[in-house]
């Protein structure tokens, strides 16, 4: 049996969970530089405001009904994460994280005999969360990842059914899915859900249904073959315990403010690359192939004629003679390829890099015109990323980056770091 | 489903492998030659204060304490108190609560339906709690009280060398 838990607005609820002031009135989570909506409470989404709806345009709601802004808190959600995931071992030998707010377990027919039933153990689940960190969870119990996702979804969507949902018979699967829109179904996305729409089938219950399989297979390839089975309740999609490394790395956030020239670019650029080189060596991979980007914003007026300001954006690609994860190697080239890019006389929004051509750090090739990359070098990056992980990030970094940069991100109502800084925990009187 | 547009900086997402988690007790020596070391077979992980103090780690937070409250419970401003959500919150704990917003540490006390906030300070009176009208909610039970001793004033010092000046065999 696989089960999908999924904690209901996890932003919010995070911010609920060390602030209970916050519960009953409508909170929004804003994204990077606060400038749009990334997560509502169910009372700020009753109240009218939408997902991804940039903050200038609900200023008027969030006079008229108070609504509670919170930036958004990475380092908080993220702990409260990893201590749901953690928790959940408790309940299942077996836990894939799944996304921040989202894990799927699978429980071995042995916990039969330990709870009375899958209903219980959703129950049990959902109260040990609410006692220990204070979220609302829902539980989704079923055959299949996939029906575990359907079944998630009618916990979350029917109140009577007490945030768990158990899909465990034919009768309960008939009922689940015959309205469940196929839409909303795990791995349709908007263009395969147009196109089965078009051909009748509008359910999830009409897609397990389907008589002829190699239909799906032309159409929707082995993945949808793969779905109808997992809807019929033979499992094909299983538990991925140690996720895969990553193909691609890529780091590109907003400034916080408008930067026009060379010198906060190039000392972002070296930041984010410093960011990128972190997660390779988290991964204990190396890569070859950077892109480097940065663009205007799209949406910026001319001040004074309200006409659209300029554009400009651009990007370039450039391959190294050798794989590596060293900053110092990466910035050779990369800095002179945001030289390249770079127009005076615009203010840009947004650089941003991609790495590609990742091999694992045991799996290198030898490059046949360099000795690089410098094993010293790679041992050198792994001793920083270990002192920044014990003093905090970025005690040790290359002296062109800036330690307060002017670009920095823009975060007006962030909460304290309660779990993670000893600077910043929780005081009670 | 999750609520959000911006992806997740991958280094907020950690998988969790219980099968890693592995305490390695004894010290594995790859000495061929010479005199065994006869303390190897006796090495032992060294003792860590969260094991002593931390039952549950995914439960376990950590609050500093504010005001002098609780000082007859060796509460002091600035202690920091372990604080467990894991366990049973019971008449005479000490708990860590929010009272209508406000995050406060007092000794719990069940009265019928009433829910009664001791201090551990005479000059403090106890705080009534109502289900109906009040928010309340526990985080948890303190379980371990982190502390400075306290130091010793001019005048304290003064007098315990006088103490000595005084009892000093001549």
């Amino acid at each position: 049996m696989y089960g999908l838990i999924d904690v209901n607005n996890m932003y919010v609820s995070c911010e609920r969970s060390f602030n209970p002031s916050l519960n009953g009135k409508p909170v929004i989570a804003l994204g990077n530089n606060d400038h749009c909506v990334i997560a509502r409470s169910q009372e700020a989404k009753n109240v009218g405001i939408k997902m991804g709806q940039p903050l200038f345009q609900i200023r008027e709601l969030i006079e008229q009904h108070q609504v509670q802004i919170c930036s958004s808190n990475f380092e908080l959600y993220g702990d409260l994460s990893s201590r749901l995931m953690s928790l959940l071992t408790n309940f299942a030998d077996h836990v894939e994280p799944y996304s921040i707010d989202e894990a799927f377990v699978q429980i071995d027919t042995s916990f039969e005999g330990i709870y009375p039933s899958y209903q219980g153990l959703g129950s049990a689940m959902r109260d040990t969360v609410a006692q220990w960190l204070r979220l609302p969870i829902c539980v989704g119990f079923g055959l299949t990842k996939t029906l575990a996702k359907v079944a998630n979804k009618c916990a979350k969507t029917r109140p009577e059914l007490e945030g768990v949902c158990v899909i465990n018979s034919l009768e309960s699967a008939n009922e689940a899915l015959s309205d469940f829109k196929i839409k909303d179904l795990w791995g349709v996305g908007s263009r395969y859900a147009a196109m089965l729409k078009k051909n009748g089938i509008e359910t999830a219950l009409q897609l397990r249904d389907v008589g002829d399989i190699d239909w799906v297979r032309d159409r929707m390839t082995v993945n949808g073959v793969r779905m109808v089975y997992e809807l019929r309740g033979y499992p094909c999609r299983l538990l991925e315990i140690n996720a895969p490394p990553k193909k691609t790395i890529c780091t590109a956030m907003s400034f916080g403010q408008l930067i026009p020239d060379l010198k906060n670019i190039t000392d972002a650029l070296t930041t984010y690359l410093a960011r990128c080189c972190e997660k390779l060596r988290r991964q204990e991979s190396l890569a070859r192939h950077v892109t480097v980007f940065l663009h205007t914003n799209p949406n910026r007026k001319t001040p004074g004629n309200g006409l659209p300001a300029k554009q400009y954006s651009a990007s370039r690609s450039i391959r190294l003679p050798h794989h590596t994860n060293h900053l110092p190697d990466f910035l050779r080239y990369a800095i002179p390829v945001v030289e390249n890019l770079l127009q005076l006389g615009y203010n840009y929004q947004k650089v941003g890099i991609i790495l590609n051509d990742i091999v694992p750090e045991s799996f290198r090739q030898q490059g046949v015109f360099s000795d690089w990359p410098d094993e010293k070098a790679l041992q050198i990056g792994k001793t920083i990323d270990r002192l920044n992980h014990r003093y905090g990030r970025d005690k040790v970094r290359l002296a062109s980056q800036l330690y307060q940069p002017d670009w920095s991100q823009v975060q007006g109502s962030l909460s304290q770091a309660y779990t993670t800084d000893w600077k910043q925990i929780l005081k009670a009187s | 489903m999750i609520d959000t547009l911006d992806p997740i900086p991958p280094g907020n997402i950690w998988a969790i492998d219980p099968s890693e988690r592995v305490p390695i007790p004894f010290y594995l020596s790859t000495v061929q030659a010479g005199f065994p070391n006869p303390a190897e077979n006796f090495l032992r992980q060294r003792l860590n204060l969260q094991d002593l103090c931390v039952q549950h780690p995914d439960a376990t937070y950590f609050v500093e304490a504010a005001g002098e409250s609780m000082i007859e419970d060796y509460i002091y401003p600035g202690s920091i108190l372990v604080v467990d959500a894991a366990l049973l919150v019971e008449s005479g704990k000490i708990i860590v609560c929010w009272v209508n917003g406000a995050c406060t540490v007092k000794r719990f006390v069940r009265y019928g339906k009433l829910v009664v906030l001791f201090p551990s300070n005479a000059h403090y009176t106890p705080l009534y709690i109502h289900p109906e009208t009040d928010q309340f909610l526990v985080l948890g039970v303190v379980v371990r009280i982190v502390s400075k001793p306290p130091r010793w004033d001019s005048d304290q010092l003064k007098t315990a060398q006088d103490y000595v000046r005084t009892h000093r065999r001549e």
